[in-house]
């Protein structure tokens, strides 16, 4: 785990209202593995950091994905070139990578683990089918890896029209990042699925017990350490938050 | 030559005067990029006898300068603490104290009696003050024969150092402070959280699920310092400051107002090396200002 100030080195859209923000933190761009994140914070920013999956590694840039859903995210959109972040990572349990196959299912901002994941898949041998799934197509992320690509929109304004879940073909492992509810259905349809779960976080490190996720067999865990990658059929759906924004993917 | 930082807490030597809050630290085993040799003591997640699921998520809120949280003191039991941790603390080359609480008065001392003369614990702080619990907590905190009557009940099951945590939840800390020194704490930790709640507006519910939680962060700096000051100047053992500190200023504010030594949270949440941080931070303050030890720093404590 490194903490460094890293430098903002690009910004580009990929959907509307969604962004890829590249940082110089070597560190971490050579260890880091698919399914972790980073937990980044700014000075003028809020006082708790904000994580974000790692959303394209390379050399010795990282990328995350955001949106500007509240005042820490916006702030940090606004950022210029050459501005600095602390980045502390890279953090949590990521995606266990076997078998011939795969399928990354992604909604919305969800796309966030699904580059490094479909890059470190292909690098085990794995081929790699690449969903993702959004509102409109004006909201799909327009960057897309793997070996084949499915799109889905609930209005069919491209690809398929319903969800991303319902668009996606079976494969020997099954990746899947977005909304609560979203995750709930892939755990219903492969319970063996691996999920990344997205929680309100404060420290990032295992120390707070804020992120709790509520488990199948009782308990919770802490989606910074034991998690963010979670089995599907081990989380207990029902227990969480169901009116969060993150929750029903607005 | 170094300033020198060392510190004497009702009979406990500390390195230096930046101690981990409870809560904020785990059991020493979490925070990463740990410096050791800033670090004056550890204070132990709280404890209970038996393990705690802790409370149903959304636990914690960020709000202005500030965060709300409500974890419930979850926690894996008294006998996982012995087995699991204690001989690790052991190891170490500074305190660890365990934070304890209990549901009753014999409950804490229960606690203490079964962590009594396990190596690796070099003391305990009774936690009167968690606002996210059901039973016991905060309870015990505002009313001075409740609170005098738990510290009464650890202090005859053990000879350790004992700091009580008092809650901000009170209109007189220093009556709180008087019972508890009488019933026999060697020093006193104020403050831990304020008990605040936050709206969620496109819910129209509380954003915690648990309803309401703890504040901590700079927001309560300033009540923090005041409400240590009015707790020192109430008692004559140490009173260890917390509240909100997030720099080495701000840790000098509260000793200047009377503390022997200063915890720090919420800000290891935001920066890992804030304690090694904070604790270079004073050397650097008392060597620019001469003086060659914390003993020298000039304290505002008028009695009445």
């Amino acid at each position: 785990m490194f903490l460094l100030d890293a430098s903002i080195m690009g910004r580009r859209q990929v959907a509307r209202g969604m962004f890829v923000i590249a940082m110089h933190a070597p560190e971490i761009a050579t260890t880091v593995r698919a399914g972790q994140f980073v937990n980044l914070g700014w000075a003028s920013g809020p006082l708790l950091r904000r994580p974000f999956s790692v959303y394209r590694a390379d050399g010795e840039h990282i990328e995350v994905v955001l949106k500007a859903v509240g005042l820490g995210t916006a702030q940090l959109l606004a950022m210029e070139l050459g501005d600095r972040v602390s980045c502390l990572g890279p953090l949590g349990r990521g995606f266990e990578l076997a078998g011939a196959n795969a399928v990354l299912i992604s909604g919305g901002l969800g796309v966030a683990p699904m580059p490094l994941a479909a890059r470190d898949a292909r690098a085990v041998g794995m081929e790699v089918t690449w969903v993702h799934g959004a509102r409109t197509a004006a909201e799909l992320c327009a960057e897309a890896g793997g070996d084949r690509v499915i799109w889905a929109t609930d209005d069919g304004s491209q690809g398929i029209q319903g969800t991303a879940v319902a668009a996606s073909p079976d494969a020997e492992a099954v990746l899947a990042c977005g909304p609560n509810r979203m995750l709930a259905a892939v755990a219903e349809r492969w319970p063996h699925a691996q999920v990344s779960v997205e929680t309100y976080m404060g420290c990032g490190t295992g120390v707070c017990l804020g992120c709790a996720m509520p488990l199948k067999r009782g308990g919770y865990d802490r989606a910074c350490t034991e998690g963010p990658v979670y089995r599907a059929a081990d989380v207990d759906w029902g227990a969480l938050p169901s009116h969060l924004a993150y929750a029903v993917g607005t | 030559m170094t300033p020198g930082v060392s510190v004497d807490i009702g009979g406990l030597r500390l390195g230096g005067p930046v101690l981990a809050a409870s809560g904020t630290f785990g059991y020493g085993t979490e925070v990463p990029l740990l410096e050791r040799r800033a670090l004056g003591a550890l204070v132990s997640k709280g404890i209970f006898l038996r393990p705690r699921e802790g409370t149903a998520p959304p636990r914690i809120a960020e709000t202005p300068s500030g965060m709300l949280n409500a974890i419930g003191l979850q926690g894996p039991g008294v006998e996982a603490v012995v087995r699991d941790y204690a001989p690790m603390w052991a190891e170490w080359d500074f305190p660890v104290l365990v934070n304890i609480n209990g549901e009753s008065a014999s409950e804490y001392g229960e606690l203490a009696a079964r962590l009594d003369g396990v190596p690796g614990i070099a003391g305990f702080e009774i936690n009167i003050s968690c606002p996210n619990v059901e039973q016991g907590g905060l309870y015990f905190g505002n009313d001075p024969r409740a609170a005098a009557a738990v510290t009464e009940s650890v202090r005859k099951r053990t000879k350790l150092p004992l700091w009580v945590k008092l809650t901000p939840m009170v209109s007189d800390i220093g009556v709180i402070a008087r019972a508890v020194e009488s019933a026999g704490a060697d020093a006193l930790c104020a403050i831990n959280t304020f008990v605040g709640m936050s709206i969620d507006l496109n819910a129209y519910r509380p954003r915690l699920s648990f309803r309401t939680g703890g504040l901590s962060g700079p927001a309560i700096r300033p009540l923090a310092v005041h409400l240590a000051h009015q707790a020192a100047r109430a008692v004559d053992i140490p009173v260890i400051g917390a509240g909100g500190i997030m720099r080495a200023e701000d840790a000098l504010e509260f000793l200047v107002a009377g503390c022997s030594a200063v915890q720090v949270g919420t800000a290891t949440f935001v920066n890992p090396k804030a304690i090694a941080e904070i604790h270079d931070g004073i050397l650097g303050f008392l060597e620019a200002r001469g003086l060659s030890s914390l003993a020298e720093l000039p304290r505002y404590l008028p009695r009445d």
